[in-house]
């Protein structure tokens, strides 16, 4: 009788959850929801969360103060909007990041194919170059390319804050696709050059398509380390380029204004707004691949 | 391979090699060459051969301010840990769903700028500001927190969480919750469980998370700038200072080279602790 109690409580919890709680016996009172791992949940996400709200709330504020709370107001807002090198920073912000995600992109997946299919040495020399560059922090390979850029008299233009984002974006990208190109079915390719296709020829028409989510993914985070980068953009950056972070940077060091919570704000929704963008492709990918690739 | 034509793949390496090559090993070449150089006489560096930079560097005012970097990012990475795993084990464990819009919601907050991050914790932390408000409400008196040690950890903390959750969360979702039930059919108390199990399984996503978390750290001066003192300089703002303001580029070089010395050694004591952690889950030794 206990018995079919318990395969009727089984049966109810598994349908209910997956896939944690799938094949879990019911044992009410045990240590195993811990009470403490619910508080420290509690309080990581109210930590996460307090200074966006701050920000958020601040970026409405209707008086200039930091501190106080002066009513609800768009006034910031429509001052960030209005300021002639703010939006000068954004659109120069977007082109470098356009042109970063672009650039990145292609060379990124060139990359993850030549690590995963190329000739060992070569795959291990590019592969522990990658793996510094992953590791080293940005504010020293941003110096070094600063360090670089002026000793060679290269001005620090547009052009140079987009070589240093393409080299800050390109081992995040190749990762990413990486691994998706090492769960290609080759056989498909093989077959599609059976089928008098070239290996680039196939690489174009069956692979590629296979990628495309991993490839969209992929561009979509450059876009938004580009974007947001701080660091490199700090240092590379010359006169007369000045990406929103730098302006964000230069605003709060002289003269502090609640415009930058605004700022703050938009940026965090345009980015968003990429992410956004970048869902459906996606998924219509995804299915690709699964029509392609039949189980 | 029936094909001979492998090489093409080679060819692939080639754009990414060059990117790799012209703006990243070139020109920690040229730090290091610099850091050996010396300056002329408007200060602009030259190439040279002198352990000068060096020696100024390793000087007793500068020494603190590597350790503190160090134990700064360190006491960061700690602390990301122990916040970060129970939030992505609650994530992924007991709340399959609600784990999945904590996790998003971890992601939304790291899109904030960066700064703007780090600038939202000056208007929490500040003599008037929202804490020292609650505090004083509760009749503890206001407490300056701007400006200290504590405040950089903090900031440190919350501008990098988000990359310790991400990582941990993604190795515990892979984690097949048939161990854990092994574990307890074992009679392994879920303590016992959680040591012997459980970490072991997401040492991968612990180790990723540390490195994401400790490397930037390390290097990372905009939230001394914002949040600390004088007293709580790290290493990048003196590097900082060395190329932006009236500084010396090779003695900043200098620097730089130092801090990636003190990246490779906390790479290796990280190393050694998660082979350590590694062997420790193959032979399964009891607390």
């Amino acid at each position: 009788m206990s018995a079919t109690l318990t395969d009727q409580r089984d049966s109810a919890v598994q349908s209910r959850t997956f896939p944690w709680h799938v094949a879990r016996r019911p044992r009410p009172r045990q240590f195993d929801r811990p009470r403490f791992l619910v508080l420290v949940s509690v309080f990581t996400m109210a930590l996460l969360f307090v200074p966006v709200v701050v920000v958020l709330l601040y970026s409405f504020n209707g008086t200039n103060s930091l501190v106080q709370f002066g009513g609800f107001s768009l006034h910031w807002y429509s001052s960030a909007l209005g300021n002639a090198s703010i939006r000068t920073s954004l659109w120069t912000s977007l082109e470098i990041a356009l042109v970063t995600t672009a650039l990145s992109a292609v060379v990124g997946t060139m990359l993850a194919f030549g690590l995963e299919r190329g000739s060992r040495r070569m795959v291990q020399v590019s592969d522990s170059a990658l793996v510094a560059r992953l590791v080293a922090p940005e504010t020293a390979t941003a110096i070094a390319l600063l360090l670089l850029f002026t000793q060679l008299g290269i001005g620090l233009t547009r052009t140079a804050v987009i070589a240093g984002h393409v080299a800050l974006c390109l081992p995040f990208v190749a990762v990413v696709i990486r691994s998706r190109v090492a769960g290609l079915n080759r056989e498909v390719e093989e077959a599609a050059m059976d089928l008098g296709c070239t290996r680039l020829g196939a690489m174009r028409l069956v692979a590629l398509p296979l990628l495309w989510p991993a490839i969209a993914g992929a561009s979509m985070l450059a876009f938004v380390l580009s974007f947001d980068d701080f660091v490199t953009s700090y240092f590379i950056s010359g006169v007369g380029v000045t990406p929103l972070p730098v302006l964000i940077y230069s605003m709060l060091r002289f003269g502090v204004t609640p415009a930058v919570n605004a700022i703050g704000v938009m940026m965090m929704i345009l980015t968003m707004a990429v992410i956004a963008l970048a869902v459906p492709l996606l998924r219509l990918g995804r299915r690709r691949l699964a029509v392609s690739q039949p189980d | 391979m029936r094909r001979p034509n492998r090489r093409i793949y080679d060819f692939l390496l080639l754009p990414g090699g060059i990117v790799q090559l012209l703006l990243f090993l070139v020109p920690i070449g040229a730090v290091v060459l610099f850091s050996f150089g010396t300056t002329n006489i408007v200060g602009l560096p030259k190439i040279g051969f002198t352990w000068a930079n060096y020696s100024e560097a390793l000087q007793s005012f500068y020494i603190p301010v590597l350790l503190r970097t160090a134990l700064f990012a360190a006491v960061a990475t700690v602390i990301c840990i122990l916040l970060g795993y129970p939030l992505a084990y609650y994530a992924a464990r007991y709340a399959p769903r609600l784990g999945r819009v904590m996790i998003a919601a971890t992601v939304l907050t790291w899109l904030v700028d960066y700064l703007v991050r780090i600038y939202a914790w000056t208007a929490l932390l500040d003599d008037n500001g929202l804490i020292n408000n609650v505090i004083s409400d509760l009749g503890f008196g206001r407490v300056q927190m701007l400006g200290s040690n504590g405040a950089v950890v903090v900031g440190l903390v919350y501008v990098y969480l988000p990359l310790m959750v991400l990582p941990v969360y993604a190795s515990l979702t892979d984690l097949d919750p048939a161990l854990i039930e092994a574990g307890k059919d074992l009679y392994g108390s879920p303590r016992a469980t959680f040591w012997h199990v459980t970490l072991p399984s997401t040492r991968r996503g612990v180790l990723g998370g540390v490195l994401l978390v400790f490397l930037p750290a390390l290097g990372d001066f905009a939230t001394a700038q914002f949040l600390g003192g004088p007293q709580s300089a790290m290493i990048g703002n003196v590097i900082n200072d060395q190329f932006t303001n009236s500084g010396s580029a090779t003695f900043g070089s200098a620097l730089t080279v130092l801090l990636l010395i003190v990246l490779l050694v906390g790479l290796l004591v990280v190393g050694r602790f998660a082979r350590g952690a590694i062997s420790g889950a193959r032979t399964g030794v009891p607390a």
